[in-house]
């Protein structure tokens, strides 16, 4: 019988442990979950497209985002997909220059505002800013000043990216905003924080280049490469999801200590964090780490290859007609590597380099790559990624953007999904889910965009109480 | 970055024009044909490619049509004066529109991939709010009824799909 000491141990009275502290299922549910087989319990609890029905892990939680471009508004659009309420501030009648900026500086979704029926915003703000309320304010009027600080008041934290120490001067940093809420957080987030290059502005090509991960992105010049970018602005998404660890850590602490943070979040810092080895592999030799392209600098053979012919020869878009082309290959242990040579045909190849560290010196990467394009040289990307494949070694294509659209597996785990944006209409969505599965707290997205100041109402009268026709008298002299 | 057309064609009252008309790379990264210049409307040909000026700008003759005109233009010599987009007859207005993959051609969306609204286009209708406040909802059926009307029938034709 199940039995533990009393709360008054020292009696020696037993009681019955009561069902719901013994180990094991509490109910027939719970019993069935366990004898699932693990996919279709994770298909179960997870339960994607369905998230709607479950609780929010940040519900309770308000903040204020006075963010532009990618970077600081992804710190903020990840606590608003966890349920937190986020007000969204922008300048009036312009918005996030992010709407105006990309791709090709040309809209895709209408309308932006009311006095600019013929202006739309750029599809790149998608995902970046998502679920949030849209006001828009002009700081630097002094009638807006007290619903600023009554929405300080109200609200947990802040995110802003100005240049350092112009919120200070507007008065709005946290050594201001601390006195009238001491639990406030409030978030700098920006190219390089205090120190010799404090007025730097801040770009995500700048945190690639200046933390030092563009010179090792991209082929050596001996083969005809050069520091690279990526095209995309991961480093603004990344340091952006940097930021909000810092924020969920800096609510723990209030909860614990009852006070705010502030936080100061260097751009260009946040990417050094991924330099992998090269650092202290600089300070143990004095060696600087070079660029390796598409192979690996400790895995071989562990790369991306290219074949000789593209999977849409016929297409019309070049990025499928000419680039869909490229395997990545990973056989680097020594049976698979074996096995590699003899589909190559090529088995002197593994009798030369039958050690990894042989394999993985420079020299011998050289060629056995070579070897491995020149017999994809007449082959298919789908081709050698079957050959591969059937002989038993990993190999995936380089996959594009719409080859990401049809994957199943994607689709199936929500990662990629179409969501009638209820402003905007129809359109496929990759945030979310894309951040990781939860089963009691999953996020979610109720909106992408909404537009510039469409929230005024909502926040200015319903929230701060503000008489409609004050906030209409702002509205004619431009202060929101 | 883009070219420009500095216009110094000489007026009938003996000024010199001045204008500095702004040949923006979207529509004239590869372009061939002629342009008006937004102050005198003196016509040039101009042909680029890859944002490089191959051959122009050459004035011609009076009367010559204009293929194009300028998006913005403005007299630096004379302090802030400037043709913002959409001067009739002097600049074309800047639509800021999609183009099918760099043809040249607006290419406004009203459906998505899989046939499903978009709300893509200009001039949309403005809020009918206080101070810009919109709506939670686009009311397609109230608002763009012949878009809803177009997405009905593409739903009878089975040309909606779920992906």
């Amino acid at each position: 019988m199940l039995i533990k000491q009393g709360k008054k141990g020292l009696d020696k009275k037993f009681e019955r442990i009561p069902l719901e502290d013994q180990p094991g299922p509490k109910s027939q549910e719970e019993m069935d979950e366990m004898k699932m087989p693990y996919e279709e319990y994770c298909r179960k609890v997870f339960d994607v497209g369905n998230e709607f029905v479950k609780p929010t892990a940040l519900k309770g939680i308000r903040w204020l985002s006075t963010t532009m471009y990618i970077f600081t508004p992804h710190s903020v659009t990840n606590l608003a997909e966890l349920g937190a309420e986020v007000i969204k501030i922008e300048m009036p009648r312009m918005g996030d220059p992010m709407r105006h900026t990309s791709p090709f500086n040309e809209a895709y979704v209408y309308p932006l505002h009311d006095t600019r029926p013929m202006t739309g915003t750029g599809v790149a703000c998608f995902n970046a800013n998502v679920n949030e309320y849209y006001i828009s304010m002009d700081y630097h009027r002094e009638e807006i000043k007290e619903a600023f600080y009554t929405l300080v008041r109200m609200s947990d934290g802040l995110t802003q990216c100005y240049r350092p120490g112009t919120f200070d001067r507007w008065k709005q940093s946290y050594r201001y905003l601390q006195e009238i809420n001491p639990r406030f957080i409030s978030v700098w987030g920006g190219g390089f924080g205090y120190g010799p290059k404090i007025w730097g502005g801040s770009y995500d090509i700048l945190g690639q280049a200046h933390a030092g991960l563009a010179s090792i992105t991209g082929f050596h010049e001996d083969f005809g490469g050069h520091p690279t970018k990526s095209t995309n602005w991961n480093i603004d998404w990344y340091s952006g999801t940097q930021i909000t660890v810092a924020i969920l850590a800096a609510l723990l602490w209030r909860r614990k200590t009852g006070l705010g943070t502030k936080i100061e979040f260097s751009q260009v810092q946040a990417s050094t964090r991924c330099l992998e080895y090269g650092v202290p592999l600089y300070g143990r030799f004095g060696i600087v780490r070079q660029r390796w392209g598409n192979w690996d600098t400790q895995l071989c053979v562990h790369g991306i290859i290219i074949c000789g012919k593209s999977d849409y020869p016929n297409d019309k878009n070049p990025q499928l007609r000419d680039e869909a082309r490229y395997v990545m290959v990973s056989a680097f242990n020594d049976p698979d590597f074996k096995e590699l040579c003899n589909v190559i045909k090529r088995p002197d190849l593994y009798e030369k380099y039958k050690t990894h560290k042989q394999r993985v010196e420079a020299e011998a990467q050289v060629e056995i790559y070579h070897e491995l394009e020149k017999w994809a040289a007449d082959k298919s990307r789908s081709e050698v990624t079957r050959i591969l494949k059937d002989a038993g070694l990993l190999a995936m294509p380089v996959y594009n953007d719409k080859e990401v659209y049809e994957s199943p597996h994607f689709r199936q785990r929500g990662t990629v999904r179409w969501q009638a944006d209820p402003w905007y209409g129809d359109a496929v969505v990759h945030s979310t889910y894309s951040a990781g599965l939860m089963s009691k707290t999953p996020r979610r997205k109720f909106w992408d965009l909404r537009p510039v100041g469409g929230d005024n109402v909502k926040i200015y009268h319903e929230l701060l109480g503000i008489p409609l026709s004050t906030i209409k008298e702002w509205y004619e002299k431009t202060i929101i | 970055m883009c070219d420009i057309i500095w216009c110094k064609k000489v007026k009938e009252d003996g000024t010199v024009c001045n204008t500095v008309n702004y040949l923006d790379p979207f529509n004239f990264w590869n372009w061939e044909g002629t342009i008006a210049c937004a102050e005198c409307g003196t016509v040039y040909y101009i042909h680029m490619i890859q944002g490089w000026m191959y051959r122009g700008p050459e004035e011609q003759p009076p009367g010559t049509k204009p293929d194009i005109l300028p998006v913005y233009a403005d007299k630096p010599l004379e302090g802030y004066v400037r043709y913002r987009p959409g001067v009739e007859g002097r600049t074309r207005p800047y639509l800021c529109l999609p183009r099918d993959i760099y043809l040249g051609v607006p290419d406004p969306r009203r459906f998505s991939i899989r046939g499903y609204p978009v709300r893509g286009w200009p001039n949309q209708p403005p809020s009918t709010g206080i101070a810009g406040s919109a709506g939670f909802k686009w009311e397609i059926e109230k608002l763009s009824p012949e878009v809803w009307q177009e997405f009905l029938e593409k739903k009878k034709k089975g040309e909606v799909r779920d992906w």
